[in-house]
């Protein structure tokens, strides 16, 4: 009974830590030229999407909306975004995962596919609301893919520590 | 029953997509106050974040007293002959100081603008989002913080607040001013400083933009930009940055000034914000004031 508490407070546990290793990471490694974005929750909510739901649970879409509005509320000032779009990443991802096997190659093909998304989702968004005026070549090599490497390595070291648990937690 | 699936889909995500734009219509209201349910979740992860970032602190602050104590005995020196400057220029701004008071008194004008009250803060979290340059600081409406102070280093102006909760706010770094934020400045020049407006950031250059100076002012590089304390609530005389570059605007009209900030915006551990003596005329407060 206990347990179920334990994803939620991983996830939050990570949302606050995104935002402390932005102020505590030396400067020259958080504020290169890149803009590397942690998206530390959505790993998370994709592994929690692929080796804990069931076809039929639908946890991971929960705290994806409810963690994107989290982030929306603490880190940016515009509501609803990051909530649009984590759910609409892991709504994804679930029905994707649904025709696949849970392994390892599936996970990283689908955290690959969802961090692409995310991205993309959110610079149409925030251009759409002039919160960037990056261009597209700009976002692409400065924003999206040093993202996409630096929560991919995100992704491969919370893996092998996450995967049984989850899995685990979901036989229970 | 396929269909019914297909259909119950498509409204599904008809509905989200509505929310999301009213959720960001709301959002972009110009909005005095945050609602209740923000300040909350503000306040709840602001008191997590700042537990989890005592130890870390802590091991800071250690590292960093352990490089110092390597190098004090050459700052030792350095500061022995600084020291007997100060103690004359010290008497000479005492002077000073009382000297204006005098006058100030004799004149029945209290207030200065360049008084202020600090309120010293700690950073606690920056946003993770890098297209939003925001900050939470550990002090709230309960230590008298209010929307829209200045926010500044020992270096000079970072920010101002952008929303305040009970015992957080929001910090508004310069690098995410728009042209919604303006600050009145003057290039600081010996016989008559010059009035401009801070419109904007320029994130090639990683510049502000002085903006409205008058065509025929001559603005040198290296020339310091202050706050000028009218309009708003800022005090006057916050260092804001140096000169860089200046432009004719697209009409000839008026120029634009490059100015680069004088504090660092990345590094920031501790800051003060400005609470300033003078009162300020509120227009949202007043209009709020008329209509009750």
């Amino acid at each position: 009974m206990r347990k179920r508490f334990y994803l939620p407070l991983i996830l939050l546990f990570l949302l606050v830590l995104q935002g402390l290793a932005m102020s505590l990471l030396p400067a020259s490694l958080a504020y290169s030229d890149l803009l590397i974005t942690p998206h530390w929750v959505l790993v998370i909510l994709i592994l929690i999407a692929v080796f804990f739901d069931n076809d039929d649970t639908y946890y991971s879409l929960l705290y994806a909306i409810l963690f994107g509005l989290l982030i929306d509320m603490v880190y940016t000032s515009i509501l609803g975004v990051y909530m649009f779009t984590y759910g609409i990443v892991i709504y994804l991802a679930h029905g994707l995962k649904k025709m696949l096997h849970g392994n390892f190659i599936v996970a990283v093909l689908l955290a690959l596919f969802g961090l692409a998304l995310t991205e993309l989702l959110l610079y149409t968004i925030y251009s759409f609301v002039q919160v960037t005026q990056m261009t597209w070549e700009a976002f692409l090599t400065k924003r999206m893919l040093p993202t996409g490497i630096a929560n991919l390595l995100f992704f491969l070291l919370a893996y092998p520590i996450v995967k049984g648990k989850l899995e685990k937690w979901a036989a229970n | 029953m396929p269909s019914f699936f297909k259909k119950k889909r498509l409204i599904l995500i008809l509905v989200s997509f509505i929310l999301l734009v009213a959720l960001i219509g709301f959002s972009l209201r110009e909005r005095s106050e945050l609602t209740w349910p923000e300040k909350f979740v503000h306040d709840s992860v602001g008191w997590i974040q700042t537990i989890f970032n005592q130890p870390v602190q802590f091991i800071q602050g250690t590292y960093e007293n352990i490089q110092d104590i390597s190098k004090t005995y050459e700052q030792n020196e350095i500061l022995k002959s600084r020291l007997s400057r100060y103690k004359s220029i010290m008497q000479e701004n005492q002077m000073l100081k009382k000297e204006n008071e005098e006058l100030r008194s004799s004149l029945e004008y209290q207030d200065s603008l360049t008084d202020y009250e600090p309120i010293d803060a700690s950073v606690i979290a920056r946003s993770s989002e890098r297209w939003f340059s925001q900050m939470i600081v550990n002090r709230g409406e309960a230590h008298g913080v209010k929307r829209n102070m200045a926010v500044i280093t020992g270096e000079g102006m970072i920010g101002k607040i952008q929303s305040t909760d009970k015992f957080h706010s929001t910090v508004r770094l310069l690098s995410g001013f728009g042209l919604s934020n303006r600050i009145s400045a003057w290039v600081w020049q010996e016989d008559q400083p010059i009035h401009g407006l801070i419109q904007g950031y320029d994130e090639e250059t990683e510049s502000l933009l002085l903006k409205e100076i008058d065509y025929d002012a001559e603005i040198k590089k290296g020339e310091k930009v202050v706050s000028s304390g009218k309009g708003g609530v800022f005090p006057a005389g916050l260092l804001i940055g140096e000169v860089t570059k200046v432009e004719m605007d697209q009409y000839g009209l008026t120029q634009t000034a490059y100015v680069e900030p004088a504090a660092d915006l990345y590094d920031i551990n501790q800051v003060m914000i400005v609470d300033r003596s003078m009162p300020t005329y509120d227009m949202e407060q007043k209009n709020e004031e008329e209509e009750e």
